[in-house]
């Protein structure tokens, strides 16, 4: 009997743990223990075995300390994931109050529209915003506003150091955001019985206090989780990022962020240090885990543990 | 504390029209029944005299106001629905003064408010739980004085009952036709079962397919009825039809000759007509064993309800009818009978139009 449920747990549970073992606990283990070495230009036969203890990590805070690049790395990293957090959050929300209150055609019509930027694939996304902002006449912005004789030159957006830089970047990245708040706080919505909005509204309230009193209280798991998922996301992304900055549009210096930097210090051109690379990126994931935890202490996670409906054999 | 006056409302929904040109009135203080089956438009009726749904055409008045265009909340309504709708992350207390709250009432007054329309519905006790702590019985309750605490002119009251268990009903059923009388407001209620409005309204609109059919206190609507529908609708078990056709003086149901109701007799002569339906109600029937003047069958079933019996007679071999029995009488499967119909009580219909002959 004790064997078979063995048999039985491991046949339907194989799949996932090969696949986290293989993709994350592994590449995890590896992160961390090159992060102790001197690794350096994937020289693996001279490095991997070469033990220095913390002494990336060392560097690491060193460099937070004295290194202006790093530090404009840190701020840029707070400001991006800060504003484009809050954009993303109160973008959705948003989206799914305003389409709530409107008939159901055009609402559908409305987040179609907004999904747009994540059906499409990263790069020509990526590269739609590219010409949007280009720094030469032959950007959209630019072109529009010179036609329209606000500018009568053309301005390098991305290169405006560092209020400039960080808007493109918030700008691409909440755009693409916002529709995943969208989406859970739409279904979220829909899932209140209407009878709730019709009373309020007999008895007075405005949309606005409909949103404020009922719907956003009824939803505070859902924005808690939006919350959290978009933070980790926005956390460790740097596709759109790295792109941007490649194509010289954002400032390489207020357009990298700690992900990316882990990135272009792993794999980038030039000197490559993997052995800070990845002291960073253990880093990244320790802020990661720390806001992954408070969050699921805060949403109470273990209460919305169901117990298993009828017994497993 | 108003009369409300539907004039020729319709509400199409797209190519729908769930309202048909609805004129009636409700009088002050009154206590109107909207009676229908799921799909008729009577919950999209009192949604258009909340103000949820404006009426595609048509006026609606609360006494001499013009109010058509107003919106819900200038109308001062209260709200009941089916399901309650409590706000969940509220205290009952909340709830309760939501309404007062965004009237940006006083404090005190609305502390004053809630306790009096609390003690008036037992709900006192419970202003310091959430609506998941509370009974089916409870939440409905505070849903009324939710409705109630903004002193509304019109309560407006969605198939409240229905959530509830069969025994709880009868008991809220009697509170709340006593509560509507004591408080003098005008009531709208909307439901499905014929016994709740026959129990509850003073008067009964019953209303398909976006139309009223009849408008009656419950007697005239139970006893006069204008359709077959409203007749089979009304009742339980409803009343019963039979095809009949005329023959003189005589009418021939099936195996059957009995004579034609005398209140029918000049009606009959009048219209010309020789296919009726025969309508006549359980308990206005007697069943005779043996030779009688009357509708002759044979017993199908028998169910005992306690105090009486429901008998099934079957008529023809697919025809059935349903009689009212005293509890002593024993009757045997396959048994040959003889129904008696009271005959003041018999309503003939129309066959193709299904309306009552005096209404023709």
């Amino acid at each position: 009997m004790k064997g078979e449920k063995l048999r039985n747990l491991s046949f339907f549970l194989s799949p996932m743990i090969i696949m986290v073992g293989l993709f994350y606990l592994i590449p995890l283990v590896f992160t961390v223990y090159i992060s102790f070495t001197k690794m350096r230009n994937w020289n693996i036969e001279r490095y991997l075995t070469e033990v220095v203890g913390f002494y990336n990590y060392q560097r690491l805070f060193h460099m937070f300390q004295h290194d202006p690049l790093m530090r404009t790395v840190l701020l840029t990293t707070i400001i991006f994931v800060g504003i484009t957090l809050i954009i993303n959050v109160f973008g959705g929300l948003l989206l799914a109050l305003g389409t709530f209150f409107i008939n159901e055609r055009s609402s559908s019509a409305i987040r179609l529209l907004w999904l747009l930027p994540r059906m499409s694939p990263i790069a020509v996304y990526s590269l739609v915003w590219y010409y949007f902002f280009h720094g030469s006449e032959i950007g959209t912005l630019n072109s529009i506003l010179m036609k329209l004789g606000v500018l009568s030159q053309p301005i390098p957006w991305g290169q405006i150091v560092p209020w400039g830089a960080w808007s493109v970047i918030i700008f691409v990245n909440g755009l693409v955001g916002v529709s995943f708040g969208m989406i859970v706080f739409t279904s979220a919505l829909n899932q209140i019985p209407k009878e709730l909005v019709i009373a309020a509204r007999v008895d007075g309230a405005s949309a606005w206090q409909i949103s404020r009193k009922i719907l956003v209280p009824m939803m505070k798991w859902h924005l808690l989780y939006v919350l959290t998922w978009q933070f980790l996301s926005l956390l460790t992304t740097y596709p759109h990022l790295f792109l941007l900055v490649q194509w010289d549009l954002v400032s390489r210096d207020y357009g990298t962020t700690l992900a990316l930097y882990v990135y272009n210090t792993a794999f980038g051109r030039g000197e490559q240090d993997q052995g800070l690379a990845a002291a960073a990126a253990v880093l990244l994931s320790i802020i990661g885990i720390i806001g992954g935890l408070v969050t699921l202490k805060v949403l109470q996670f273990e209460k919305m543990i169901h117990e298993p409906r009828g017994d497993i054999e | 504390m108003v009369k409300i006056t539907l004039d020729r409302i319709t509400k199409k929904f797209g190519k729908f029209t769930a309202l048909n040109n609805i004129t009636l009135e409700i009088e002050d203080k009154e206590f109107m029944a909207l009676l229908g089956p799921s799909g008729s438009g009577k919950s999209t009726l009192l949604y258009t005299i909340a103000g949820i749904y404006k009426p595609t055409s048509g006026k609606i008045y609360f006494d001499e106001r013009d109010v058509t265009e107003v919106p819900p909340k200038d109308r001062n309504v209260g709200l009941v629905f089916q399901n309650w709708a409590l706000y969940p992350h509220m205290k009952v207390f909340k709830n309760i003064a939501f309404p007062l709250e965004l009237k940006k009432a006083p404090k005190e007054e609305i502390e004053k408010k809630v306790r009096e329309v609390a003690k008036m519905l037992h709900i006192d006790h419970l202003l310091d739980r959430y609506p998941w702590q509370l009974s089916g019985g409870q939440q409905q309750r505070v849903a009324i004085a939710r409705a109630l605490v903004k002193e509304p002119d019109v309560l407006l009251l969605d198939e409240p009952l229905s959530n509830l268990d069969a025994l709880l009903r009868l008991e809220v059923r009697a509170e709340l036709k006593r509560l509507q009388k004591e408080l003098g407001i005008t009531a709208v209620y909307v439901t499905h079962d014929q016994a709740e409005a026959l129990a509850m309204a003073d008067r009964i609109a019953i209303i398909k397919d976006g139309n009223i059919l009849q408008v009656g206190d419950p007697d005239e609507v139970y006893y006069k009825p204008m359709y077959k529908f409203v007749a089979g609708f009304l009742g339980s078990p409803p009343m019963n039809f039979v095809e009949a056709e005329v023959e003189g003086d005589m009418l021939r149901i099936y195996h059957s000759r009995i004579p034609i109701p005398k209140q029918y007799g000049e009606i009959i002569k009048k219209l010309n007509i020789t296919e009726v339906l025969f309508g006549f109600r359980p308990h206005d029937a007697e069943i005779v064993r043996g030779e009688a003047e009357g509708i002759k069958g044979e017993i199908y079933s028998f169910e005992p309800l306690g105090r009486e019996q429901i008998i099934t007679v079957a008529v023809d071999s697919d025809v059935f009818v349903k009689v009212f029995a005293p509890e002593e009488e024993h009757f045997r499967f396959g048994e040959k009978v003889t129904i008696v119909p009271r005959e003041d009580r018999v309503i003939l219909f129309d066959k193709k139009t299904e309306k009552a002959l005096e209404y023709l």
